[in-house]
């Protein structure tokens, strides 16, 4: 099968600094791909090479065949490679809808012309867009809490929202920054569920960072280990957990 | 949001009312309000929804009414190509000051900078002597709107009454669209705007180009209200105006815009009749609405009705 995304010794240099060094891996389609590793090994920083935040310095990457080095981070998104944040992407003073069809922006086709002199074509685009979005959003259950503001959300349905509105245009490729941290254990489950049912059933390829290592083993498919900017490990979680280099970057012993 | 939409009903009943209850006095602070509310809208789309801190918006109303006095002077153009010259002036004033949010000069920088060209505009309006008549001002022809003649306030009241309706109905119909989503979506958060395939910089552009042309269009309004353009008329006090009428009237809201400009126009009209009440008064209603209704008159309407609420999509 051909890969999702092929990243070929990938490298980021923050003025002297090496943030990631020589990244080289495949990630597929239906596949959970989780991204460990200790504070600074470069987790983020490999998202935001990815998704065009940050430009790589070395090394080619490509989508679907397609390279994506060097573009910018909506045209990478424009071709199908969506990513949530750490700190939490959305738009607080919007409501979760509106959040949701922002996020289908690309996918509603409506002029700039039809939309100032109100043309019907331009007022069916945003009515379909409408439509999806309180559907995608029933989907997930969230269809109570559709109008209102995101802010005044709990953290649990701002994470979900969040998924729902990076989901909303169905990419092939999603990119996950801590996607569970701050959610109580069964929202934890629920969305660890949710995220192997979109691999599984829909066939996205997903990339997660995570720091609950109970959480990685039992939810992904392939780890990528990263130690200060260096992949020094790929593989199923069974290998992973034997693994002496990992070890050592974790517990640090000789 | 329908129930939003029977606001549209109160227009002809004020088309209908407003000229045979108000003198020719009247009649002219209504037609100052029909004015400013185009320059509040036009200004609180950048302030408001962008959320750029950009003070170009009065510098745009200048060369709005500039344009419109000179062509009509010296190229003794029709009023109504004036003001669509106007709203292309304004447009592209608006372009080259979303150039500089385009840089990356934000906040403060960003603040300083379009007050900065403010004054400059005023300078040269002020010493561009030979064609602008410096500080006497420049007198402009009487304006005709295609046949009809403005040579008083009541027809000047129903050509602004329809220039306002129209450019803020076409401002809402963008606001609630695509388009104006993506230009909320970058003041709440610019970096996750791009992750969802938005170009942001295309966007800044519209919000800053579309904001001018409202306000050049206003400008042209302006000129044939007051007849004889003065380059005070686009000082640091009127920003502060301007900028006044926005957060009384709420920011990031049309309805606000409505609200400020009526309210910052009407009242301290009224006090006019006090010597030095009037500004005394501007500075009282901005500090008790800002420290009693921080986000402006249009939240007491929230509170009677949620449809009130400012929304980026239509039902």
């Amino acid at each position: 099968m051909e890969p999702l995304l092929e990243l070929q010794g990938v490298s980021v240099n923050f003025s002297g600094l090496q943030a990631l060094a020589n990244v080289t891996f495949n990630a597929h389609a239906g596949e959970v791909r989780a991204v460990i590793g200790p504070n600074g090994a470069g987790k983020t920083t490999l998202f935001n090479a990815i998704s065009g935040y940050v430009p790589s310095t070395e090394g080619a990457m490509h989508f679907m065949g397609k390279p994506i080095h060097g573009l910018a981070p909506h045209e990478i998104s424009a071709m199908g490679v969506r990513r949530t944040f750490q700190n939490g992407g959305l738009f607080p003073e919007m409501t979760a809808l509106e959040n949701v069809l922002t996020g289908l922006h690309v996918d509603i086709d409506s002029s700039f012309l039809g939309i100032v002199l109100g043309l019907r074509e331009a007022r069916e685009a945003e009515r379909e867009g409408l439509a999806r979005a309180r559907r995608l959003l029933d989907l997930m259950d969230l269809g109570a809490i559709a109008d209102q503001p995101v802010k005044d959300l709990s953290g649990g349905q701002q994470r979900m929202v969040e998924i729902v509105r990076t989901l909303a245009t169905e990419p092939p490729l999603l990119l996950l920054d801590e996607p569970v941290v701050g959610l109580s254990p069964p929202m934890r489950d629920r969305m660890m569920e949710i995220i192997r049912r979109l691999a599984g059933e829909e066939g996205i390829g997903i990339m997660l960072i995570e720091h609950v290592i109970d959480l990685v083993m039992s939810g992904s498919d392939i780890i990528v280990v990263l130690s200060s900017g260096e992949m020094i490990a790929e593989g199923p979680p069974d290998e992973i957990r034997q693994n002496r280099e990992v070890l050592e970057a974790y517990l640090g012993h000789a | 949001m329908s129930r939003l939409q029977r606001i549209y009903y109160l227009i002809p009943v004020v088309a209908l009312v407003i000229p045979f209850m108000a003198n020719e006095y009247l009649l002219w602070v209504v037609n100052a309000m029909l004015v400013y509310i185009l320059v509040t809208v036009g200004f609180n789309l950048v302030i408001g929804n962008l959320g750029q801190l950009a003070f170009a918006n009065t510098a745009f109303f200048g060369i709005g009414a500039y344009t419109a006095a000179i062509l009509m002077v010296y190229a003794g153009i029709p009023y109504v190509l004036a003001i669509v010259a106007s709203a292309v002036a304004g447009g592209v004033a608006g372009f080259l000051a979303s150039v500089t949010a385009l840089r990356g000069i934000r906040l403060y920088y960003l603040a300083i900078i379009t007050l900065a060209f403010g004054e400059l505009m005023r300078w040269v309006y002020l010493h561009g002597d030979k064609v602008t008549r410096g500080s006497d001002g420049l007198q402009i022809p009487q304006p005709s709107f295609f046949w009809i003649p403005l040579d008083s306030e009541m027809p000047k009241f129903y050509v602004f009454l329809l220039l306002t309706v129209l450019v803020v109905k076409a401002t809402s119909n963008l606001m609630r669209s695509r388009i104006g989503r993506a230009i909320v979506s970058i003041r709440d958060n610019e970096a996750s705007t791009a992750s969802l395939g938005i170009h942001t910089a295309r966007y800044i552009v519209v919000a800053f180009v579309w904001s001018g042309s409202v306000v050049g269009i206003a400008g042209a309004m302006f000129a044939a209200l007051i007849e004889r353009v003065f380059p005070e008329s686009f000082g640091l006090t009127e920003i502060i105006v301007h900028f006044g009428m926005v957060l009384v009237g709420g920011t990031g809201s049309i309805v606000g815009s409505v609200l400020g400009a009526i309210t910052l126009t009407a009242l301290p009209e009224y006090f006019r009749q006090f010597p030095g009440m009037d500004e005394l008064l501007f500075g009282v209603i901005i500090v008790l609405v800002l420290l009693f209704l921080p986000k402006g008159l249009v939240s007491l309407l929230c509170r009677i009705s949620p449809a009130f609420n400012e929304r980026y999509y239509r039902e």
